[in-house]
C-alpha cells in the first residue's frame, strides 16, 4: 500500500476554512490564558513572600493544588465539575453559553499556568536584595507600590527567561483543549483525518503551527528580554562595562 | 525648649531570644548631627530602622515629630519626613537614576512627573551628578550611586537624613566624595543620624556622638570630649582600635 500525499486538499474547502479558524482559536486561547495566567501568578507570586501569614497560606494552597493535578484532569473538572457548583441560575447560564468549552478551557489554561509563574515570580522576589525592600519603604511608598513599581518589575525581569519557557509552553498545552470540545487546532487535525484520510497532511500543518507560533514567540520574547535588560545585572557584560 | 525631631523612648528589640536594642533612648533636635558608632553587632543600624518603622521593636517607643512609630497608622507619610541611605546604596538597577529619584516624589507625595523632575535635577545637581541622570545604576561608579541614593532621598525634603554606614561598601578613592556631599548638607542645617566608622568625619562634622555596645547606648557626649577622653572602658578601646588599627 502507497500513501498518496495531496497537500493540494488543505487549501480546499471546507478545510481551509476549518485550518484558519483552528489556527485563529489556537492563537486567542493561549494569548487570552496567557494574559490572564501572567496576571495571577504575579499575584500569587507576591502573596506567597507577603508577611501575612492568611495570604502566604492561600498562595501556597492555590499553588499546591494548581500545580500537581494533571491539566487534562482539571479541564475536565472544570467542564463537568465546576458548572454542578455554581448557583442554580448561573448554572442556567452556563450551560446555554455556547462556546462554554472554550472558556472552560482558558479557565483552565490559565489557572494552571499561573501556579508555574506564582512560582517563577516567588523564587525572583526571593532573589531580589532585602535592602530594595527597605528602601523602597523609607521613601514612604507603600508596601502596594513598592510591589507595582520597585519588586515586581524587577522579578518579572529576572525570570523572563523562564517565562518565555512558560508562554511556550502554554501554547502547546492548547492541544489538550480538543478534549472538551475545543475546534482548535490539533482537533481540526485530527477532524480533517477522520473526513479524508490524509492525516500526514493535516498533522503536519498542526505542528507547523505550533512550531511557527512558539518561534514567533521566541524572537518576541528575545526582544522583549533586550528591551527590559537591566544594565550590569543577569547577563554577563562585555568589556564595555 | 523646642521638641526633638526623633525621640528615641527606651526601645526594646527581641530577635527571638537576642537583645539587639535594650532600653535605647536618645533625643535628635533640630539642626544636630549626631554620630552613632560601636561594634557591629551593637545594634546602631537596628535603631535607625526602628526610627522609621522599618523594625519593628517591643517595646518603648520612638516618636517622629510627636507621631509615634509604633502607634502610627499611616507609616508612609511618616517615613515621607525620614530619609535613609544605605550601606549598599539600593537604587532600584532597573530604573534610570533620574526615575529612581522621582519614583517616590510621584507616588508617594502626589508631584506631577514635571514637578518631580525639577526637584530630581535640583538635588542631582546638589550631590554632583547631574550628568548622570538618564544612566543605569550599574553604570555609576560606587561613589556615585551613593550620591544618587542621597538625592533620593533629599528630594522628598525629609526633615532628618539617616546614613547607615554610607561609606563601608566604597574604595578608599570614593569615600571622599561621599563624605564631602554630607559635609555640604550638615553644613546647610540637616539634622543627620549617621551611623559610621569615619571617625574623622564624625570629628568633624557631628556635634555629638553615642557609643553603642551590646544593644545599648553605653556614651553620648559631645565630639571632643568623646575623642578626647572617653568615659568607658570599652569605648576607648574601641577608638584605640579604629583609630591605630591595632
Amino acid at each position: 500500500m502507497r500513501y498518496e500525499f495531496r497537500w493540494g486538499m488543505l487549501l480546499e474547502q471546507p478545510y481551509f476554512t476549518w485550518i484558519v479558524d483552528a489556527i485563529a482559536t489556537t492563537l486567542h486561547l493561549a494569548l487570552l490564558s496567557w494574559i490572564l495566567a501572567l496576571a495571577i501568578g504575579i499575584a500569587v507570586g507576591v502573596m506567597r513572600n507577603t508577611p501575612s501569614r492568611a495570604l502566604r497560606f492561600a498562595g501556597a494552597l492555590y499553588v499546591e493544588i494548581f500545580r500537581n493535578v494533571p491539566l487534562l484532569l482539571q479541564l475536565f473538572l472544570w467542564l463537568y465539575v465546576f458548572p454542578e457548583l455554581l448557583p442554580k441560575h448561573w448554572q442556567l447560564y452556563w450551560n446555554r453559553l455556547d462556546d462554554a468549552p472554550y472558556w472552560t478551557a482558558v479557565i483552565g489554561l490559565s489557572l494552571f499556568t499561573a501556579a508555574r509563574i506564582a512560582e517563577q515570580i516567588r523564587s525572583a522576589i526571593l532573589a531580589i536584595p532585602p535592602g530594595q525592600f527597605k528602601a523602597a519603604l523609607s521613601t514612604g511608598l507603600t508596601p502596594f507600590q513598592m510591589y507595582r513599581y520597585v519588586i515586581v518589575p524587577y522579578a518579572v525581569r529576572i525570570i523572563i527567561p523562564a517565562i518565555t519557557s512558560e508562554f511556550l509552553t502554554i501554547f502547546k498545552n492548547t492541544a489538550l483543549a480538543l478534549t472538551i470540545g475545543v475546534a482548535e487546532i490539533s482537533s481540526v487535525a485530527r477532524k480533517i483525518e477522520a473526513w479524508s484520510f490524509k492525516g500526514i497532511e493535516a498533522y503536519t500543518v498542526a505542528s507547523a503551527t505550533y512550531v511557527c507560533t512558539t518561534i514567533a514567540v521566541i524572537v518576541l520574547m528575545g526582544w522583549v528580554e533586550k528591551r527590559a535588560y537591566i544594565p550590569g545585572l543577569i547577563k554577563r557584560e562585555k568589556s564595555d562595562a | 525648649m523646642t521638641q526633638p525631631i526623633v525621640a528615641i523612648r527606651n526601645v526594646c528589640l527581641d530577635y527571638g531570644g537576642f537583645r539587639a536594642l535594650d532600653g535605647v533612648s536618645l533625643d535628635v533636635n533640630v539642626g544636630s548631627r549626631i554620630v552613632i558608632c560601636g561594634p557591629s553587632g551593637s545594634g546602631k543600624s537596628t535603631l535607625l530602622r526602628c526610627v522609621n518603622g522599618l523594625e519593628p521593636f517591643q517595646s518603648g517607643e520612638v516618636f517622629v515629630d510627636g507621631v509615634g512609630v509604633r502607634t502610627c497608622k499611616d507609616l508612609p507619610k511618616l517615613r515621607l519626613g525620614v530619609g535613609m541611605v544605605f550601606q549598599h546604596f539600593e537604587l532600584y538597577p532597573h530604573l534610570s537614576v533620574l526615575d529612581n529619584v522621582t519614583l517616590a516624589p510621584m507616588k508617594a507625595k502626589g508631584l506631577s512627573r514635571r514637578e518631580a523632575e525639577e526637584k530630581a535635577r535640583h538635588y542631582l545637581d546638589r550631590v554632583g551628578i547631574l550628568d548622570q541622570a538618564d544612566k543605569f545604576p550599574a553604570r555609576l561608579s560606587g561613589g556615585q550611586q551613593q550620591r544618587a541614593a542621597i538625592a533620593r532621598a533629599l528630594t522628598l525634603e525629609p526633615k532628618v537624613m539617616m546614613f547607615d554606614e554610607p561609606t563601608s561598601a566604597l574604595d578608599p578613592e570614593m569615600i571622599g566624595e561621599v563624605l564631602k556631599v554630607m559635609r555640604d548638607l550638615a553644613r546647610d542645617g540637616m539634622t543627620m543620624l549617621v551611623v559610621t566608622h569615619e571617625m574623622g568625619f564624625a570629628r568633624e562634622v557631628a556635634d555629638e556622638i553615642v557609643f553603642m555596645d551590646k544593644g545599648r547606648i553605653v556614651e553620648h557626649s559631645g565630639v571632643s570630649a568623646f575623642f578626647a577622653a572617653p568615659k568607658t572602658a570599652r569605648a576607648r578601646e574601641f577608638l584605640d582600635r579604629i583609630l591605630l588599627k591595632i
